[in-house]
């Protein structure tokens, strides 16, 4: 892999310039949190995290159109944008990976396709909190699924190319790089090695497809099911839930029929009723099962890795505190001190 | 097949989401031009009782043997059946849960004596489906425009639309808004369904559930969750008996009763 220095002081400029390319949205502050927003980079937070919503947004929107009804006849629809999408860390770049394998390798969604190849990605060096647990699901550093890729050391951004695209982008501007030397791999390894010691959570995923499945019987996914709320932030705020549901709206002020696909949840109870008034998951117990089953049983099979990539949204989003921590903590006997463990909700 | 022939129809209630559907200004002619408007005594005077009608819209919850005469008229010459806001479709805070049994205990408590209302027997206020086949439903207190819009939509191409199954959350985080529950205060997000488009969490305000409960709230959890924050069981309570309606008023009687066995217990 290519790589190159960058001045501090020409991240700005450098991101300004990338509008040729398509809209640049980066990581700004919403209350004490953060969102990715298209605002000039001046106000791009690079001490950012986690976004409350990841970067799945772009490629997948919350809810968009696929086709129109009018006059007879169907047409496909696409509010797809050129845009340029800075500040993925390791993990939000692996999320965007699985949803790669997901979205492309069996079945191509064109949808998906066109947003992926409209989007330019620029990934962020980051540094975990307590709630980061990326080196746990071997996705603390990227190699792939990125155009560029900044490491933001104390004096200087070491700029990784990742592909064709991210080396045109350099190569035309050429005036705001420059090449790396010994002393500036030497940093980088530093660097390296405190990232590596700052991580908290102290717990081991080993066999932990192995321990689930072993624990599909278990009583902890009812004694969850009694605390979770079927709230569905789990899934919105997870970067690598994929599903969706479908709906057609009837648009009375321009006569014309849409449908439309929206983020759904395998936590919500209709997800899992099907024809007939049959529920196959009625119980929250078993859709929190399923839910985890699949991130870290199901997908490991179909793909090779769980398809968790330990960004700590679920941590810091579940009102009741269940979350891959605390499932893992549950059901490997450790000190479990989450609101769904502790608490005996008086179901009537 | 000629245009859909709707009548408009208010029973208790305060004539909110009749206003909304007259404050579609810029829709209402493509709204008048896509039905034929039988009744809606609101708009106007004239009206035309004596034709079935493909939609009824019915607003207000039963509360007097008047309201519910008129119901059944109404039910008996409609194909479909769409109660609109909350007293329609729950009850409305009319039917709020109160603590105080039979009913006519908190009719007294509201209006001071027993024979306040005059102008037909009062009952225990209800929303329609207590009485009538519903087919569709649109929540809201008072419902809002575009959802109002989308509804009338389908139902002019003879859809029947469907009550989102899922909670405001959904929507909030749709919207990449911080969560305000995770911040300590009350937010009935949770256990409220979803379509106003989670108007309050977006202005930072907490839902007070006027959407109505959600069929699979757990709000025993909620409960929980919400003393664990420091809120009293009272307090809770009241908040979620508010936008309750009658089912949700059941159950917390039920969960009360429930803790005050354990108490004795
Ligand atoms: S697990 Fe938590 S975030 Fe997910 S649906 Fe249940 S309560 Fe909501
Ligand atoms: S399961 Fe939780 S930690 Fe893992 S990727 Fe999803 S939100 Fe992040
Ligand atoms: S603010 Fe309220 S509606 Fe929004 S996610 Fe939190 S609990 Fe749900
Ligand atoms: S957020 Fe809650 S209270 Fe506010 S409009 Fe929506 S349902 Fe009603």
């Amino acid at each position: 892999m290519r790589v190159f220095k960058m001045k501090k002081g020409n991240i700005v400029p450098f991101l300004r310039s990338l509008e040729e390319f398509g809209e640049v949205w980066g990581p700004v502050k919403k209350g004490d949190n953060y969102v990715y927003a298209h605002e000039d980079p001046e106000k791009f937070d690079l001490s950012a995290l986690r976004t409350l919503i990841p970067a799945k947004k772009f490629f997948l929107p919350q809810k968009s159109t696929i086709l129109k009804f009018k006059n007879g006849n169907w047409y496909t629809h696409s509010d797809c944008k050129k845009r340029v999408i800075f500040g993925l860390h390791p993990c939000d770049i692996h999320a965007l990976n699985i949803y790669d394998e997901f979205y492309t390798r069996v079945y191509e969604d064109p949808y998906y396709k066109s947003n992926k190849e409209a989007t330019l990605i620029i990934g962020l060096s980051c540094l975990p909190d307590e709630h980061c647990f990326c080196n746990l699901t071997d996705t603390s550093t990227v190699e792939k699924g990125f155009d560029l890729f900044f490491t933001e050391l104390e004096d200087k951004f070491l700029v990784w190319v990742g592909s064709p695209r991210g080396d045109d982008i350099l190569a035309k501007r050429s005036d705001m790089v420059e090449d790396i030397t010994k002393e500036d791999i030497k940093d980088y390894i530093e660097w390296r090695k405190r990232r590596e010691n700052m991580f908290k959570v102290d717990l081991s995923f080993t066999g932990l497809p192995e321990i689930v499945s072993a624990s599909y019987d278990s009583d902890i996914w009812d004694k969850m099911g009694s605390a979770c709320l079927s709230c569905g932030t789990c899934t919105m705020v997870c970067p690598t839930c994929t599903c969706f549901d479908v709906e057609d709206e009837y648009d009375i002020r321009a006569d014309e029929m849409n449908r439309n696909r929206k983020w759904y949840s395998c936590m919500f109870r209709e997800y899992s009723l099907v024809a007939g008034g049959h529920n196959f998951r009625e119980a929250r117990a078993e859709r929190l099962r399923l839910w985890y089953t699949h991130k870290l049983v199901g997908f490991m099979s179909e793909y090779g890795d769980p398809a968790c990539v330990g960004c700590g949204r679920c941590v810091v989003s579940c009102p009741v505190g269940i979350n891959v921590l605390s499932i893992v903590r549950a059901l490997t006997g450790e000190k479990n001190d989450a609101f769904w463990a502790k608490t005996e909700v008086k179901q009537i | 097949m000629g245009k859909p022939k709707i009548g408009i129809y208010g029973l208790t209630g305060c004539a909110g989401d009749q206003l909304n559907i007259l404050n579609c200004e810029d829709e209402l002619l493509k709204l008048f031009d896509i039905f034929e408007v039988k009744s809606f005594v609101m708009a106007s005077r004239s009206k035309d009782e004596s034709v079935p009608l493909d939609v009824a819209f019915v607003e207000g919850s039963v509360s007097t043997e008047k309201d519910l005469e008129e119901l059944k008229k109404i039910r008996q010459k409609s194909k479909i059946l769409v109660a609109i806001g909350h007293c329609a479709v729950f009850g409305g805070v009319q039917s709020m849960y109160l603590g105080c049994e039979p009913w006519i205990e908190r009719y007294k408590k509201v209006y001071g004596r027993e024979d306040a209302v005059t102008i037909s027997p009062p009952l225990d206020p209800k929303p329609l489906s207590a009485y009538v086949k519903v087919d569709a439903v649109l929540p809201g207190c008072p419902i809002e425009k575009e959802p109002f819009l989308k509804m009338a939509g389908l139902l002019a191409q003879g859809v029947i639309p469907k009550n989102p199954d899922y909670p405001v959350c959904a929507e909030c985080k749709w919207k990449e808004n911080e969560c305000l529950l995770l911040k300590g205060e009350i937010c009935l997000g949770p256990i409220t369904s979803a379509g106003c488009g989670a108007i309050c969490p977006s202005l930072n305000i907490g839902c007070i559930g006027c959407w109505g409960p959600i069929e699979d709230e757990n709000f025993a959890s909620g409960i929980a969750l919400l003393e664990s924050k420091g809120y009293t069981l009272d307090e809770i309570v009241k908040r979620f008996s508010i936008f309750g309606g009658t089912e949700r008023g059941e159950k917390l009687a039920k969960y009360i009763a429930k803790v005050k066995e354990g108490h004795n217990g």
